[in-house]
């Protein structure tokens, strides 16, 4: 049996939480910066809100779903309690219906940031997390919709993930069809949950003879282009048949702008977009556990008027696990009296350089301290 | 380190439960064209993994809890479990879109005879119950008041009564003569219980394509049974 290394019990940290080492923090900056490089490449103006707000500002809106995930400070100058924000599109549109409420409609605006969470998830047990994502505000309809997923897509692809698959919802779509079928709210509630299990027995023991129109919803879940026919044959009352027209329209489009993507529909799904009010999405990757990210349409009524919000948000954790890695950088040991004219040549040529500190610049030094490479006396990097 | 759904290659993992339920999905594994190898059968094989007649395909054989365990957290792809299970994991990951009608059992409440002459269920606030379901349990006194404390066992709960470890237990029934033989009536059903074909949730949008077939192939082997 081989004995590990112990850590020192200092090391502990609560759940959730971890320290980001080499050279994975690294890693995880400059696949946030390519992200927005590409955000706003597509004219998506890059905003930081801070990390703390008064809890009025987190919780209204889209952000009253984050209650329950938000860790609570006193403001001990105001007496005010404070929010550490779970989510970051909550800020993002209280920014866009308030600072930036004369900016000119559509409103485009990135972002990139740390949130926190009072519980992980099973499958994101972190309670510290990366995301990074766009919000198009004051724009509604399915070419919106589309501009948001097909940046997203653009963004993951920029990255050299490999094939992904966008799941294209509607969650208004099966509260609308109970609604419409005459069904309570507590009935309604359930079969949610049942249908978005997919757990078609006991959908129709609940719904008795209204079962009918939501057993047919549940045979809209597949693979787009098999499923797609279905949906469009649907029998749908009113509400729900717009609902239903508008998410075959963002089908098409992404199936006909994006062939490289993978494209799947469930109109079953509502878990996470509860303040959705339109179409929406998720992205997913072979690979990956959960979610790279998911997004969609949203009121934000924060303003004088209210407007229609699009958005997506990236999961740096899930969308790292599928990132391929940079390959291993160049480190050089240089002397530590090394001109410093020589030494930035040498970093803007793409080299690590390390000065051998209080020592002379040799072969077991460099070895020592993870280098590569070796400047010799004739100034030219040889390996060691 | 990177997680992979797919274990490094694109083989499905169908994880199968031990025990009671299994004799009852082989037929059905079966007909959906599954044959393992030889190892399966064999009960002194070791082997925990099995290759079948598709290259394509393995299969698991794990405790029935740890099947919802393995599909949610996409190790497993398709397996099978009880919604016993699967309600006491409540895992968001699962999806359940075929009753597979096997296993057909129920939740049940139990508690020793001469207790219920003398006990009043609505002056409760707080109870004490063996149970190997605590989530299930909690939700479900919960729901009308009352608080309960749950001794987690992960078998022969019919004992606990008798021996004073708690008054009531919550465990599967089906015909009820473990219940009687200890002295033990069922006092409430808190739900019907049979086995669900159960898939991946992320597995289901990736592969899509092949997962429906799955799920297609598992849904006529259980109509060819009942025709």
């Amino acid at each position: 049996m081989t004995t590990i290394q112990k850590t020192d019990s200092r090391a502990l940290l609560p759940n959730g939480l971890r320290d980001i080492l080499p050279p994975n923090a690294a890693f995880e900056a400059a696949t946030v910066e390519s992200l927005l490089a590409t955000f706003s490449g597509h004219g998506y103006d890059r905003v930081k809100p801070p990390l703390i707000e008064f809890e009025e500002g987190l919780l209204t809106g889209s952000g009253k779903a984050t209650a329950a995930q938000t860790f609570r400070v006193m403001d001990p100058i105001t007496q005010r309690m404070m929010g550490l924000r779970a989510d970051i599109t909550i800020q993002i549109a209280r920014i866009a219906a308030t600072r930036l409420a004369d900016a000119p409609r559509p409103l485009r605006l990135a972002y990139s940031g740390q949130v926190a969470r009072v519980k992980g998830t099973q499958l994101r047990p972190e309670r510290q997390f990366t995301q990074a994502g766009v919000e198009l505000i004051g724009a509604g309809g399915v070419d919106a919709d589309a501009e948001v997923i097909l940046l997203a897509l653009e963004a993951l692809g920029g990255l050299g993930i490999g094939k992904l698959t966008v799941d294209l919802n509607s969650p208004r779509l099966v509260p609308t069809l109970c609604a419409a079928l005459g069904l309570d709210a507590a009935p309604t509630e359930e079969l949610r949950k049942l249908l978005e299990q997919k757990d078609i027995a006991a959908v129709a023991a609940l719904a008795g003879d209204k079962a009918a129109p939501l057993l047919a919803l549940a045979e809209v879940v597949g693979p787009a282009e098999t499923v797609l026919a279905r949906l469009d044959a649907l029998d749908l009352p009113g509400e729900a048949a717009a609902h239903r027209e508008s998410l075959a329209a963002l089908t098409r489009q992404i199936m006909d702008k994006a062939p490289e993507a993978d494209v799947t529909l469930d109109p079953l799904e509502h878990k996470g977009f509860e303040y959705h009010t339109g179409n929406s999405f998720a992205l997913f990757a072979r690979g990956a556990r959960g979610e790279l990210g998911r997004g969609g349409e949203y009121v934000s009524d924060l303003g004088e008027s209210s407007e229609r919000c699009r958005g997506v948000t990236l999961y740096l954790d899930s969308v790292l696990d599928v990132t391929p890695r940079p390959g291993p950088v160049r480190r050089l040991l240089v002397p530590s009296d090394l001109n410093r004219d020589t030494r930035r040549a040498l970093v803007a040529d793409g080299w690590v350089t390390l000065p051998a500190l209080g020592t002379e610049a040799n072969a077991t030094e460099a070895k020592r301290l993870g280098c590569d490479h070796l400047l010799d006396q004739t100034g030219t990097p040889r390996p060691v | 380190m990177g997680f992979d759904a797919n274990n490094g290659t694109d083989k499905l993992v169908i994880a199968l439960p031990k025990g009671r339920i299994l004799k009852e999905a082989m037929p059905l594994v079966h007909a959906a064209g599954i044959h393992p190898e030889p190892a399966f059968d064999d009960p002194n094989s070791r082997q925990l993994r099995f290759a079948t007649n598709d290259p394509d395909v393995d299969i698991i054989r794990v405790r029935s809890f740890d099947v919802a365990t393995f599909v949610a957290f996409g190790a497993a792809h398709i397996g099978v479990a009880g919604n016993d299970v699967i309600m006491e994991f409540n895992y968001p990951e699962l999806y359940a879109p075929l009753d597979l009608g096997i296993g057909a059992c129920r939740l049940s409440v139990a508690e020793t005879e001469s207790l219920r002459a003398e006990d009043d269920p609505r002056r409760w606030s707080h109870i004490r119950v063996a149970t190997k379901y605590p989530e299930i349990t909690r939700r479900h006194f919960a729901a009308r008041g009352v608080q309960t404390e749950c001794i987690k066992l992960n078998g022969a709960m019919e004992l606990a009564p008798a021996l004073g470890l708690c008054r009531r237990i919550v465990d599967l029934v089906s015909t009820g003569s473990t219940l009687k033989a200890n002295g033990l009536v069922e006092v409430e059903q808190i739900v019907d219980v049979t086995s669900r074909l159960v898939v991946n949730r992320t597995a289901m949008k990736v592969r899509s394509r092949e997962m429906t077939g799955w799920i297609e192939r598992f849904r006529e082997a259980c109509h060819d049974r009942a025709a």
